[in-house]
């Protein structure tokens, strides 16, 4: 009975455990905070170049979502510096943008919407090796990517979300 | 009756809404360690003391980098609202001008009334200077460029902006590239910091610097006591008094005084004002003067003053005459 009991007790741990980790796992596909981004070096006048990762359980919902997080990468967190390149502020410097004005940002990262308009160039076509590294639970890809960093900063100012340098002057 | 007030204070709300501060003149000026590194340098003896000054108008006639890099910075700025005044076209119409005022003649033969200071005040000026440098250095057969860029304000001196590092080498890409590339990677940054410099400015007050003089006619100096608002104070704690409950947050630093001067800094005066009309106007620190004035003008003061405006971020009041 003794033997019985501890084998269930080990049984539960190691579940709750594995539960545990997938959970954090589909937190960690599902955050929108997860840009993992290293800079290439830099682009050609208003444009941004960048290595982007993305998560997700297939290789192709991956790379959409890269270009997602290159996008809001952009808009609410800033660029890093690297490879000869000076770090780039945020579009957006408010905190919680995001959540201020959640119904635009819910209509512009609509997979196929307007924050396509900003990605330039990418190398999704054939993730491989490195760029595309099997993770549990599913693909971490890695793709190139050229944002067309001035045109969004001014569409966003021009839509009201992001505050002009002049603004107020 | 009803609709009469409420159409009056949307015409009020909508032009309160519309108000706009003074925008600040942004000019990008060669850094002295630029200029006197390259040559572009003029010797002075100013009493016994040999000087080393830069030489603006040479540098802007022979050095085209500095010239690319300026039109790179400055097209990037018109684009974000701040179009930039350019210091080589700046010099040329102070030249102009100069030789346009002492040819002037009216047609009774009357020459244009010019003081010492009118002349001295005759410089390529701006309220924020973005101050300059690089350079460009090479590493084996590799080309890099150290780039530094400063944004100062023209009057407290302080530096409100910046960006300054090291590009990467190349050994293909010309020295004009490396320069361009520099500038396109380190404006955005710069930016960002000149945004932060604006956004304090919105909320906290534009920051000003104001000096209280007096002439040798003043009858009083500021060590005299007066009563004012139910107390008796020296005339530098009135001044005081008034600064703080006109200054936004009462945030302002008295950081020297005696009885012939008061120096303020970091005077944060409000970006609007309420004018008699009821519209919201900007102000600058010759206007924050100018009310400090007219309290002067009445009892138990009752003295006159010259306000001297040196740009929208520094004033002096002259107590004593106009």
């Amino acid at each position: 009975m003794k033997r019985f009991f501890l084998i269930l007790l080990s049984t539960l741990v190691v579940t709750s455990a594995g539960a545990q980790s997938r959970k954090e796992r589909k937190a960690l596909f599902g955050s929108s905070y997860n840009y993992e981004i290293a800079v290439l070096g830099v682009g050609q006048d208003g444009t941004k170049v960048f290595k982007v990762w993305g998560y997700d359980k297939k290789v192709d919902k991956a790379i959409v979502q890269a270009k997602k997080n290159a996008v809001a990468a952009c808009i609410f967190r800033g660029i890093p510096g690297g490879n000869g390149a000076a770090p780039t502020p945020a579009i957006c410097r408010e905190t919680n943008a995001e959540e201020t004005h959640a119904d635009y940002f819910n209509d512009f990262f609509e997979t196929g919407g307007k924050y396509l308009k900003y990605v330039n160039l990418t190398t999704d076509a054939v993730p491989s090796g490195q760029d595309r590294l099997k993770v549990k639970g599913g693909y971490k890809v890695g793709i190139a990517v050229q944002i067309l960093y001035d045109n969004l900063r001014r569409d966003l100012e021009a839509d009201g979300i992001a505050r002009r340098l002049d603004a107020g002057f | 009756m009803r609709k009469i007030i409420l159409s009056i204070a949307a015409v009020s709300l909508s032009l309160a809404t519309l108000a706009q501060a003074k925008k600040p003149t942004i000019m990008v000026v060669p850094s002295d360690v630029y200029c006197i590194s390259n040559g572009y340098s003029q010797q002075f003896v100013a009493n016994g003391v040999e000087q080393t000054l830069p030489d603006y108008k040479k540098m802007v006639q022979s050095d085209r980098n500095m010239r690319l890099a300026i039109t790179k910075l400055a097209s990037i700025m018109a684009d974000r609202g701040f179009p930039l005044k350019d210091l080589e076209q700046e010099l040329k119409n102070l030249e102009q001008e100069a030789a346009e005022v002492a040819a002037m003649q009216g047609k009774e033969g009357g020459e244009i009334v010019e003081s010492p200071i009118d002349k001295l005040k005759r410089t390529a000026k701006a309220d924020i200077i973005l101050d300059l440098d690089f350079n460009i250095q090479k590493k084996g057969p590799q080309n890099y460029v150290n780039f530094n860029l400063k944004g100062l304000d023209a009057y407290t001196a302080k530096q409100i902006a910046g960006a300054a590092g090291s590009g990467s080498p190349s050994t293909s890409a010309a020295p004009e590239l490396l320069l361009e590339e520099a500038v396109i990677s380190y404006i955005d940054e710069f930016n960002g910091r000149l945004q932060t410099f604006f956004d304090d400015m919105f909320k906290n007050g534009r920051e000003v610097k104001l000096q209280l003089k007096r002439f040798n006619s003043a009858t009083f100096d500021f060590e005299e006591e007066f009563d004012y608002d139910g107390e008796t104070r020296e005339f530098g704690d009135v001044v005081d008094a008034w600064l703080e409950k006109n200054c936004v947050q009462g945030r302002f630093n008295r950081t020297d005084g005696s009885s012939n001067m008061l120096k303020y800094e970091q005077v944060r005066i409000p970006m609007f004002k309420e004018s008699s009309s009821g519209r919201q106007t900007a102000i600058d620190a010759r206007i924050f003067a100018n009310d400090l004035r007219s309290v002067l003008r009445k009892p138990p003061f009752n003295v006159d003053c010259k306000v001297y405006q040196r740009g929208l971020g520094e004033a002096w009041i002259v107590v004593g005459e106009k």
